[in-house]
């Protein structure tokens, strides 16, 4: 009962990383219609970046995020071209050939990963890693990492920056237009093809700068992507496909089932408990927890 | 001046032919209107128009320039709009965003406050809807955004698609007279419409259309009175 606070603030510090995460994999899924099979990877790549420029630069690695973001999103925005033409070929089912071309990536990526990067696990070292503050009240107690809240505050920081951007701009609007009605959206001049580049290079670029703070709260290694493709694709179907407004809840119950693993049980079970939640909140409501999913 | 002038344009969609070779002409200023029964290809001719079907044979020209084969956003960019079939709302969106989304071009961006006081003035319904979202809105209401919106672009051409399918005849008549309006403002119309009588009362020119071919042009006046017209729209 004493770990239960420690257990419920671990959670939600972890599960504001999902919030990122699947905030991204949602609006490729909206503007783009693809099912990015490759999150992970992009995750994995960016948390690779962040840890061999650290070791070359030494520069604390929360200051290299936006170095991390630019670089991605510059690769994301050059490589959206080539799954827009595998989708819009004359081929059947552009759904499922995205999810053929995403996985195949996926695939590329992690041999790559491993053929490069070996094996082994890695951690991001960063100055706030060690750091924590201990909390006290009455009988309980708690110890919140640095790095942690950290993550945190950077989560909260892309989401306003996101929330800002989609509403308040017109390259939001566009974005909010071609995911909700792809015609209409082009009748008003909305260029289909620049703005979801865009879309994917902000994707990608968030995606990899994730993977660094991972890298520094976790750690990284070449075949860790499948397990944040799951995440991903766990928050997103929990919330509702397409519903950013319940991305937070499902990303915090993840972040929440996690680090009960972590601190109650096996963590070698998390992934099992994952699909058991995810395919009984499915059996129950097949449009997510709040039922607002497509 | 002939502002809209397609020349032979052929669409097909897969194996299926939907259209043969159609040609028209639109003058500026001019309300000209396409008529013809369900399935006889009006739609895919305002499509072909606008980008988001690409013919196979023909062309488009708009002011003099062929713009066949542009992708949709580009044809907007000129100043074309079209008010689509099924008014194609932004569903999660409030009447203001979706009226806000029709100034997202360059051309009409400086002038979205200004072009919003008008449609809101021109739908007063819509200044007491603006925040409500748009696909709770009822069919009448819905037709308002979608031509407040295509409005907001200030566009040099406006092409409507049926624009009365489904409304009430009190609606039907209150789309009209906006149409009418429109027109007396001197803005080019180009009007897709199965309200046969009433259209003919208010074109300059009109197109008739069977199976995937114009079959008969004319104003208004001359396919009124013209017995195979008589026969099959108007049923007398």
């Amino acid at each position: 009962m004493e770990l239960l606070p420690q257990a419920l603030v671990d959670g939600i510090m972890l599960g504001a990383i999902y919030i990122i995460i699947a905030i991204g994999f949602s609006l490729v899924y909206g503007v783009m219609h693809v099912i990015d099979f490759a999150v992970g990877e992009w995750i994995m790549l960016g948390g690779f970046a962040g840890f061999y420029l650290n070791e070359w630069t030494h520069v604390e690695p929360m200051l290299l995020l936006p170095a991390v973001f630019a670089v991605f999103a510059v690769v994301g925005y050059l490589f959206q071209p080539l799954i827009h033409r595998v989708l819009s070929g004359h081929r059947g089912n552009p759904l499922l050939m995205g999810l053929v071309f995403t996985f195949g990536l996926s695939l590329m990526f992690r041999g790559l990963a491993q053929t490069f990067f070996g094996f082994y696990s890695h951690s991001v070292p960063s100055r706030f890693s060690n750091g924590s503050f201990f909390l006290q009240e009455g009988g309980f107690s708690m110890t919140v990492s640095s790095v942690r809240l950290a993550g945190l505050l950077y989560a909260l920081l892309i989401t306003g920056i996101l929330h800002y951007l989609l509403k308040h701009t017109d390259f939001g609007l566009g974005v909010r237009a071609l995911a909700q009605n792809r015609d209409a959206a082009g009748l008003m001049g909305v260029n289909n093809k620049r703005t979801s580049a865009y879309v994917y290079g902000i994707y990608v670029g968030i995606s990899a700068m994730t993977g660094v703070l991972i890298g520094m709260i976790l750690s990284l290694s070449a075949k860790m992507g499948p397990d944040y493709t799951i995440f991903a694709f766990f928050v997103v179907v929990l919330a509702g496909m397409g519903y950013l407004a319940g991305v937070p809840a499902a990303a915090f119950l993840l972040g929440i089932i996690q680090s009960f693993f972590l601190i109650y049980l096996d963590p070698g079970y998390t992934l099992l408990a994952v699909f058991a939640i995810l395919y009984t909140i499915l059996l129950v409501s097949p449009r997510g927890l709040f039922g607002k999913g497509v | 001046m002939n502002v809209l002038e397609a020349q032979g344009i052929s669409v097909a969609y897969g194996d299926t032919r939907v259209l043969w070779e159609i040609s028209f002409s639109v003058k500026k200023g001019q309300l000209v209107a396409l008529l013809g029964a369900n399935g006889a290809g009006k739609t895919t001719t305002l499509k072909a128009i606008c980008g988001l079907v690409r013919p196979f044979a023909g062309t488009v020209r708009y002011s003099g320039q062929v713009i066949t084969g542009r992708p949709v956003h580009r044809v907007a960019e000129m100043g074309i709009t079209l008010v689509p079939e099924g008014r194609q709302l932004f569903p999660k969106m409030t009447v203001e965003e979706n009226l806000v989304a029709g100034s997202y071009l360059k051309r009409a961006k400086g002038r979205r406050k200004e072009n919003l006081e008008r449609a809101y003035a021109v739908f007063p319904r819509l200044a007491e809807r603006r925040t409500q979202v748009a696909e709770t809105l009822s069919g009448g209401e819905q037709q308002m955004v979608a031509i407040g919106r295509a409005l907001m672009q200030a566009p040099d051409l406006i092409m409507f698609d049926e624009p009365s399918l489904g409304l009430s005849p009190l609606l039907v008549e209150e789309v009209f007279r906006v149409v009418r309006s429109l027109h007396a403002q001197g803005l080019t119309i180009f009007l897709v419409e199965q309200n046969v009588r009433q259209t003919m009362k208010l074109a300059d020119y009109c197109y008739v259309m069977e199976n995937g071919r114009i079959t008969q042009e004319g104003s208004g006046r001359d396919l009124e009175s013209d017995p195979k017209v008589r026969e099959a729209y108007l049923g007398f």
